[in-house]
């Protein structure tokens, strides 16, 4: 007879109870692990995403705004640009989804290697890009979702242009993460002009790579200062800054989950004490025996909120467990991880952490006062009310 | 503060006075009383007659409202409450008219349990819980749960959890109330026991006539107050004529 044997016979004496306690809990830790991996999630797509030299030129009053295709040849000739290409959101939905499947951008082919020199391509399908004038490069989580294979032929339905296209896949961005779809801007320019006698003269987004970390502030100066008094003002921002902007709305909606989550942990909170409570006023008549028998108040209160501590934690570990399995599911159902909020959930060594102490803390918080209020009642009483 | 006193329990004018609802009550008043040690005593008298709390003021559990309650050497109002728990676990065992056992725990772990409080390592708490189980004769049931062991049972189990910490006084509150005739003689023997060959010194709460054939003196309190010898030889008789009615009816009561 120890007091660990002690307190694990009290917990199995209503074994319904304690799993259903221990099992808010588990879910309440499992939410909660969820959660905290989408801002770490969005995180790291930044930091994965954006380079220290990549400049995102785009017009003043928003995304949806295009600006000339000329002022990208402008902005090529700004000192410290080493260079530039214009993109253009095609909106492309593949296999009559009617939506749009994954980003799918039109580019200057010859443009794009240099400006992405860091991402993994082939510089073989750098050439067949260039070379190919429907050709298209996929980021490796779209090829291997949809199966696809250097030369196949991919039709995609616009949901921004009156046209639809057909592609010769010719390369890939081999990076787990990459969502894109770029096609050469010249094929989306001649069917424009084939179908309705006009090309295309306007680019949405430019995207810079400057020659230097040190010259991009000056060179999103020049860029912006070029474009004043336009028709098409400029804001030029960092790769990092385009991005964060862009989750923006996403992160609000995360603060609001973080918020919703909260209110859950509360609620799962005075679940555990209302049924440590009911444990302790079962009992009372055993716990007014002990303390007769001298258990003192103070062990007293730590055998009750030993119990408490002992669900929760137990409940604590097999949420991380379930956490850690739930996200490798999702991750797997990603394809690999490319599709966005889906591949962001890891659990980091500090979410574990923080799971672990919010089981702990469920347990303390919900087991203090009662095993408090059992502890200090005076053992006359208690014995009275019994007998 | 410690007195020199020859019994082992000396109650003086003691008073206890507490507040419910609205009402006061005296559940004792200017009561005084001394129980030698070894002796193996009867508090009885009707209910309400405040022999539960006199009970309670002699094992530490309550305090007078006033008096002196002192035993073995030690006043009791003199303690704090941690004080007094730490005291009672050194000092005294306690028997309950419903056992009170813990239902999750077996025989022997419930016995073992006052034993927690002591400095004995685990091999030594389970031979002196195993030692206690066979002093009342439960040594064959060490691993069963109190569901499964009868009334008379159970009670044994918890005379063994009293006395396993080798306590100066046996406290008992209604120990037979709960049982049938002939587990209630089979008890106050196993609390006669304790006197005889172990030298211990048993105070019990009792409506049981038949503890007067056990008990080496009784007394009597009636609305909170001893009574005197003439009066308690009264109750006496009274008792022991209940006690020829028991015998009449074959001892079923």
């Amino acid at each position: 007879m120890s007091y660990t044997r002690f307190v694990l016979a009290n917990l199995l004496r209503n074994k319904l109870r304690t799993a259903f306690t221990g099992g808010a809990i588990t879910l309440a830790v499992v939410l909660v692990c969820l959660l905290l991996t989408m801002p770490a999630a969005l995180d790291r797509i930044l930091e994965s995403a954006a380079s220290d030299v990549r400049i995102s030129v785009h017009h003043k009053a928003g995304l949806v705004y295009s600006m000339p295709e000329s002022f990208t040849r402008k902005v090529r000739a700004v000192d410290g640009v080493e260079a530039a290409v214009g993109v253009l959101w095609y909106g492309g939905a593949y296999e009559e989804s009617g939506k749009v499947t994954f980003p799918s951008f039109a580019v200057e082919a010859e443009h794009l290697g240099a400006v992405y020199p860091d991402y993994p391509i082939d510089p073989q399908h750098l050439e067949d890009f260039v070379k190919y004038r429907d050709g298209a490069i996929v980021g490796r989580s779209v090829f291997d979702k949809y199966g696809w294979k250097i030369g196949q032929r991919v039709a995609l339905t616009s949901t921004a242009w009156p046209i639809d296209l057909d592609f010769r896949i010719v390369g890939i961005i081999d990076d787990p993460q990459a969502p894109n779809f770029w096609f050469n801007r010249e094929y989306l320019s001649q069917a424009l002009e084939v179908e309705f006698g006009e090309s295309l003269g306007e680019v949405g987004t430019i995207w810079v790579r400057a020659s230097d970390p040190a010259l991009v502030g000056s060179i999103m100066q020049t860029i912006d200062d070029m474009s004043r008094n336009s028709e098409a003002e400029t804001a030029s921002e960092t790769e990092k800054s385009f991005f964060s902007n862009f989750f923006g709305s996403l992160q609000g909606v995360v603060r609001i989950i973080l918020l919703v989550t909260g209110l859950v942990t509360l609620c799962i909170i005075f679940i555990a004490a209302n049924t440590a409570s009911m444990n302790v006023r079962e009992r009372s008549g055993e716990i007014a025996v002990l303390k007769a028998m001298g258990f003192a108040r103070k062990v007293i209160f730590g055998s009750l909120l030993g119990e408490a501590v002992a669900v929760s934690s137990v409940a604590g570990f097999l949420g991380l467990g379930l956490a850690i399995g739930l996200t490798t599911v999702l991750r797997g159902a990603a394809g690999g991880g490319g599709m966005g909020p889906l591949s962001g959930f890891v659990l980091t060594g500090p979410v574990i952490v923080q799971g672990l102490f919010l089981s702990l803390f469920i347990g303390m918080l919900a087991g203090i006062v009662p095993s408090f209020g059992a502890a200090r009642r005076p053992v006359v009483e208690a014995l009275r009310e019994i007998f | 503060m410690t007195v020199d006193s020859e019994a082992l329990i000396d109650v003086r004018d003691v008073s206890r006075h507490y507040v419910r609802g609205n009402d006061e009550v005296h559940a004792l008043d200017g009561v005084s009383l001394q129980i030698e040690s070894g002796c193996f005593v009867a508090l009885m008298g009707p209910s309400g007659s405040g022999k539960s709390t006199l009970l309670n003021l002699i094992s530490g559990i309550d305090r007078p409202s006033k008096g002196e309650v002192t035993v073995a050497g030690q006043r009791l109002p003199d303690l704090s409450e941690d004080e007094l728990a730490v005291w009672r676990a050194r000092h005294v065992g306690l028997i309950f008219q419903f056992f009170n056992l813990i239902p999750v725990l077996s025989a022997l772990e419930n016995v073992a349990l006052p034993l927690l409080l002591t400095d004995l390592d685990k091999t030594a708490r389970k031979e002196r819980a195993q030692t206690a189980l066979r002093v009342v004769g439960l040594e064959e049931r060490l691993d069963h749960f109190p569901a499964t062991l009868s009334g008379g049972e159970q009670q044994r189990v918890a005379i063994a959890r009293a006395i396993v910490t080798d306590p100066d006084l046996i406290v008992a509150d209604e120990p037979t109330g709960d049982l049938d005739a002939k587990n209630a003689e089979a008890i106050l023997d196993l609390l006669r026991a304790l006197k005889t060959s172990f030298g211990k010194t048993v105070v019990m709460v009792t409506h049981d006539p038949r503890a007067l054939r056990y008990v080496d003196d009784a007394h009597h309190l009636d609305k909170g107050v001893l009574l005197d010898d003439e009066a308690a030889r009264r109750a006496a008789e009274a008792l022991q004529a209940s006690i020829g009615g028991l015998t009449h009816a074959g001892g079923e009561a």
